[in-house]
């Protein structure tokens, strides 16, 4: 019940933070200097088309009405139509939503897989050189700048080598999707060439994104199991003779993962409204580069439709964050 | 580039990379580089822009030109180097004495891909859904022909009817790119024209027929064994056009043989690796794109014709054409291309020269007491470098410049009042159609003053009068010579700075032929190319 | 003052604050002394195409990059902008942040809570999508990345220094206070600023890192500071163009980033270490 109404009451508080976030994009969109309608017109437009144009597109009337007009446009559940793509810009963000989510799993498989045992390896071989040196990777790995690493990796891995692409996300055209997953299609439709071709292309832009969530990931796993291998059942199990390696795999680690995981359920949240970057710097056909595209074209539905979108995806990870809290953490939220 | 330096230094990486990380990737599988086999019989082009939409009526610009040239037809088409208009669908075609009246006779038995005939009625309903959509090329043709003036006379007679007599109709005729009328109508939604089905479908009769689209990566086309032209002996049966916008992911991907052709836009040391690979080639010909800058010429200082003189000697022509690209461009000093006719053979134009560009100054009634701003077009790294060159060669004469990116829709709309207009201005002006009007023609008169053509907002009335006069007339000996003395007065004015001309440069596969490049869709009409 | 002195005296002692204080260092005295450090100081505007794309060695310590201009110069020059720009946003967001939540901590009026809901549309969505929009539509320029920065980093202090005061109210010393019938005013400046003082530290010190490389990401992206501004991420962002074979275009400037924004990290985390104790056990938990 606890958490029903935790979850009530921060749904509620979704409503308006989320008008109010609309309000603020809205208006950043809309003072850019760039005329939608003179850009749909064409570079020889006249100026009585673009007018016509502007009129038929409704951008003549006031921006608040506008504005309320868009709020009534989401609650049909219609994000409006792409200047460029001339598609409903929720179709366009539904066929770029699984690249998205296929490169960030990847990015948090990586980071999961490999954190959590280096954590737990760094903080059981405290202060000794192996912790030493774990501590230094972690820091540099939040202190690279994320497009850097990923031209340093493409420089020797695509470019110097040649072992893996430089961007993208499958060789040759993309065969149509079944779910949008390009690994998930390549095992159904039993294409195993599709499926290397898939993974090597997911290799570097997951291996950048994943390298600060790693540093992150190792960090908290790290403090938590220090923080639970000095709780009194840790001494009880030592004294009556479990083995150590069975006392922190299997008891430690389930008591001190509860700050990774909310850490785990923010950098997803994180990487799924914004890994626009990244992204673009991989031609990664995901929301993140349609949103950048979209920006440096003044197509004002499209950074709408993109925002609205990043705001709910947060919102949601931080919703289920703070339950997942609840749930493990009976005595209170985050802090 | 000192190369055993390089060499020796990339070699220390292997070795490092290669012991820590080779696990890694052979875990992955990656070790294994090899694309797919290519199969002879189709080509892949990596272009620089994205295909975001597929109707032929909406785009009139050569990022997107692949569609209309090889899945639609028009009644004219222009072909080969230096370009000719040539009767395409329609067999011939007479002008009435009056200069307004067009009619066009067509071939018959020209089929549309899905075997229904290309008929008069097809022709009249795309001239009418170009100028309803009032998108691409609509501009240019509302200024010449109303709605309602296009009928079919029969079925293979089509009639336009001008509403003033104009040098330029036919030779934008090929953008009215014809579409299968019952087609499109069946697939209307409100009146959107079959926008939203056209946008991802095809209705065309052209050499190859529309087989998938994905807005996010491309379309393919297949050979349409009916095409009207018939096909030769060799021929690609299936063609794949994608986006790909990073400039290294196309050249790598060429020399690996992922793509057969790629974009041009490349720098100097990307052609040279490119020439040198053994398994791509780089073709190259005279071509018509002109590098320039406008001076907003309704502004102070640019008002004066001193300060205008003083800008042009103030850009290092030879640093930029021959260090930054590599000498793979022709200085152009005026705004006319060299290889087009009318340009006057004796225009000089400008040198890079501080001296002399401090006395032109010098002469000058107005005092430059602000920073000059220099907008170059944000993603366009050429326009860039030229910008920051520029920023360069104006300090040495004494100005202060700031060097702004501004997207291109943004400055479009930047161009149309000249208070908002930005003091300079670096692009290209392609070849949208091969007449001088193209450039001289739109970029001096006052009638196109707000348009990227004429950004200058320049208005000279003798210019005008020598300009409305070519554009009527339909002589081309007349046109040449008015043509030539508008630039002739334009150089003198210098509202503008004119940089180079660009040849065209196509990296391609080394085994494909019989690409026949024209300066209007570059090359991208792949209905004669081959492999061998 | 003796507390200053003292802190640095921790920070000798603790390994990690030592270095990153020492980066930060290194890079602060790169940008004041970098018309002294520099061997082409004239790198920042004079092109000479003709020396376009040489590899380090010889007189380009660190290359050239493509308009003929020494990196190296450019690199030690860009501190200028990239410490400049990050030291204004993080300022300025101090100075809205702060206050703001200070207040609506405080005061509980609801013009408190409706500001800090505003902070919360803010952090509705990662900081470099508002920020890139934000510097799109301004246009690029250092003042307007400043802007953007700014403008979407002052929630972070608000929320932080709100959560603090809102629980320092209820101890003891403060409920004290008002008992005593000390003004309000003297109560938030003299008790509860000094208490959260900390937190805002390290805050700033952990923005500093996170603040540049959000400047440096828009500066790749073309939405930095113009040229020929030294603007390491735009360098970074020119380098493509010209990879594999220049491999040396984007090495100096990544470093220098990495450089600064570990120094500011490790600096943070020291601090957090030094200054809090209590801080440390429920964030490192």
């Amino acid at each position: 019940m606890r958490i029903l109404a935790l979850i009530a009451k921060r749904l509620l508080w979704f409503v308006p933070t989320a008008v109010g976030l609309i309000a603020v994009v809205f208006f950043i969109s809309r003072v850019i200097p760039a005329d939608p309608a003179a850009l749909l017109a064409g570079e020889t437009a006249s100026r009585e088309a673009i007018d016509a144009l502007r009129t038929k597109l409704g951008l003549d009337r006031p921006l608040i009405v506008q504005l309320l007009d868009y709020y009534g446009q989401l609650l049909r559940g219609d994000l409006g139509t792409s200047l460029f793509t001339t598609r409903p810009v929720s179709a366009d963000l539904m066929a770029r939503l699984p690249a998205t989510i296929e490169l960030t799993l990847a990015a948090m498989i990586i980071a999961v897989v490999f954190g959590i045992p280096l954590g737990v390896v760094s903080a059981t071989r405290r202060n000794t050189l192996v912790d030493h040196m774990l501590r230094i990777v972690t820091v540099g790995g939040l202190a690279v700048a994320s497009f850097w690493l990923a031209l340093v990796l493409q420089l020797v891995f695509a470019m110097d080598l040649g072992w893996l692409p430089l961007q993208g996300r499958i060789s040759g055209f993309p065969p149509r999707p079944i779910t949008g997953f390009m690994t998930v299609d390549a095992v159904i439709s039993g294409r195993m060439d599709q499926l290397g071709s898939a993974l090597r292309h997911l290799a570097l832009p997951a291996i950048t994104l994943a390298v600060p969530a790693l540093a992150t990931v190792v960090r908290f796993t790290r403090a938590g199991v220090l923080d639970t291998l000095g709780k009194p059942f840790v001494d009880y199990q030592n004294a009556i003779g479990i083995p150590r390696a069975l006392i922190v795999w299997r008891y430690v680690l389930r008591n001190a993962l509860t700050s990774t995981i909310t850490q785990i359920g923010l950098l997803f949240g994180i990487l799924l409204a914004g890994a626009v970057v990244i992204e673009t710097v991989f031609q990664w056909p995901g929301i993140g580069t349609y949103a950048f595209e979209a920006i440096l074209q003044s197509d004002y539905a499209a950074v709408m439709g993109f925002t609205v979108y990043a705001g709910g995806i947060f919102m949601i990870a931080n919703l289920v964050v703070d339950v997942a809290h609840a749930m493990i953490d009976p005595r209170g939220g985050r802090a | 580039m000192n190369a055993s330096q390089v060499f020796s230094l990339r070699r220390t990486w292997r070795a490092a990379l290669l012991g820590g990380l080779g696990a890694l990737a052979l875990a992955t599988g990656s070790g294994l580089a090899t694309g797919p086999a290519a199969a002879q019989s189709k080509f892949v082009f990596a272009n620089e822009s994205d295909y975001d939409t597929m109707d032929p009526h909406v785009a009139f610009d050569v990022g997107r030109v692949a569609v209309r040239l090889n899945v639609y037809d028009g009644l004219m088409r222009w072909q080969k180097n230096p370009a000719v208009l040539e009767p395409w669908l329609a067999e011939s075609y007479t002008v009435s004495q009056d200069g307004l009246t067009y009619t066009f006779k067509m071939k018959k038995g020209v089929k549309f891909h899905d075997g229904s005939e290309v008929k008069a009625g097809d022709v009249v309903y795309s001239l009418e859904r170009v100028l309803a959509l009032g998108k691409g090329a609509a501009s240019l043709f509302k200024s010449m022909i109303d709605p309602g003036n296009a009928k079919a006379v029969d079925d293979h007679t089509v009639e336009f009817k001008l509403k003033k007599p104009s040098a330029i109709f036919l030779a934008v005729v090929p953008e009215i790119h014809v579409v299968n009328a019952a087609l499109v109508k069946k697939n209307v939604a409100g009146d959107d024209w079959g926008g939203a089905w056209l946008s991802k479908n095809a209705a065309g009769s052209g050499a190859y027929q529309l087989d998938q689209f994905d807005p996010a990566v491309g379309f393919v086309a297949k050979r349409f064994t009916g095409h009207f032209k018939g096909w030769g002996p060799k021929f690609i049966d299936h063609i794949e056009f994608r986006g790909v916008k990073d400039t290294n992911t196309r050249v790598l991907g060429l020399l690996k043989g992922d793509f057969n052709g790629i974009g041009g836009y490349l720098q100097t040391d990307q052609i040279k690796k490119i020439e040198a690979s053994g398994t791509a080639k780089v073709l190259d010909a005279e071509s018509m794109r002109v590098m320039m800058m406008q001076f907003n010429v309704t502004r102070e200082p640019f008002t004066d014709v001193h300060v205008r003189r003083a800008l042009n000697m103030a850009f290092d022509y030879d640093g930029f054409n021959k260090q930054i690209l590599g000498g793979l461009v022709e200085r152009n000093p005026t705004p006319l291309p060299n290889t087009m006719w009318g340009n006057p053979k004796d225009a000089k134009g400008y040198s890079f020269d501080v001296e002399k560009a401090k006395a032109e100054l010098a002469k000058a009634k107005v005092k430059i007491d602000r920073p000059i701003e220099v907008h170059y077009l944000t993603g366009f790294a050429q326009s860039e470098q030229a910008a920051q060159l520029y920023q360069n060669g104006l300090q040495k004469i004494g100005i202060q410049a700031k060097v702004i990116g501004t997207p291109w829709p943004t400055i479009v709309e930047r161009f149309r009042k000249p208070e908002t207009t930005p003091d300079i201005s670096i692009y290209w002006i392609s070849t949208y159609y091969a007449d001088p009007h193209n450039w001289v023609g739109e970029m001096f008169h006052s009638g196109n003053a707000g348009t990227f053509k004429n950004a200058h907002h320049y208005k000279n009335l003798k210019v005008d009068e020598l300009l409305d006069k070519a554009v009527q007339s339909t002589d081309q000996g007349e046109r040449a010579k008015l043509y030539g003395d508008a630039v002739q007065i334009i150089v003198e004015d210098a509202p503008g700075l004119w940089i180079y001309n660009t040849k065209w440069f196509g990296p391609y596969s080394k085994n494909l032929h019989g690409i026949v490049f024209c300066p209007i869709g570059n090359a991208q009409e792949m209905r004669t190319a081959y492999y061998e | 003052m003796s507390g200053i002195a003292q802190v640095l005296r921790q920070i000798a002692r603790d390994r990690s604050a030592l270095v990153g204080l020492v980066l930060v260092m290194i890079v602060v005295l790169a940008a004041i002394l970098a018309p002294v450090i520099s061997t082409h100081p004239e790198a920042v505007w004079d092109m000479n195409p003709v020396n376009r794309l040489k590899p380090p060695g010889g007189e380009w310590v660190m290359g050239t990059d493509r308009m003929g201009a020494d990196i190296y110069s450019r690199v030690v020059y860009g501190a200028r902008i990239t410490l400049l720009i990050a030291l204004v946003a993080v300022g300025a967001s101090l100075l809205i942040g702060v206050p703001i939540g200070l207040w609506a901590g405080w005061s509980e009026l609801w013009i408190g809570e409706a500001l800090m809901r505003v902070s919360d549309i803010f952090l509705a969505v990662p900081q470099i999508v508002l920020a890139i929009a934000i510097a799109q539509t301004l246009g690029p320029s250092i003042q307007n990345v400043i802007l953007a920065l700014s403008i979407t980093y002052w929630p972070w202090f608000a929320r932080l220094v709100y959560a603090e005061v809102r629980a320092l109210k209820h101890e003891t010393f403060i409920e004290a206070a008002i008992a005593l019938g000390v003004p309000q005013w003297r109560i938030v400046l003299q008790h509860v600023l000094p208490n959260v003082a900390s937190p805002i530290i390290v805050r700033t010190s952990i923005g500093m890192g996170f603040t540049i490389l959000t400047a440096a990401s828009l500066g790749f992206l073309g939405l930095g500071a113009p040229p020929p501004a030294p603007e390491w991420g735009r360098m970074i962002s020119e380098s493509r163009e010209f990879l594999p074979e220049a491999w040396w275009y984007a090495l100096a400037p990544g470093l220098a980033i990495f450089i600064v924004v570990m120094g500011f990290n490790l600096l943070g985390d020291g601090l957090r270490d030094i200054l809090d104790p209590r801080l440390r056990r429920s964030h490192d938990r």
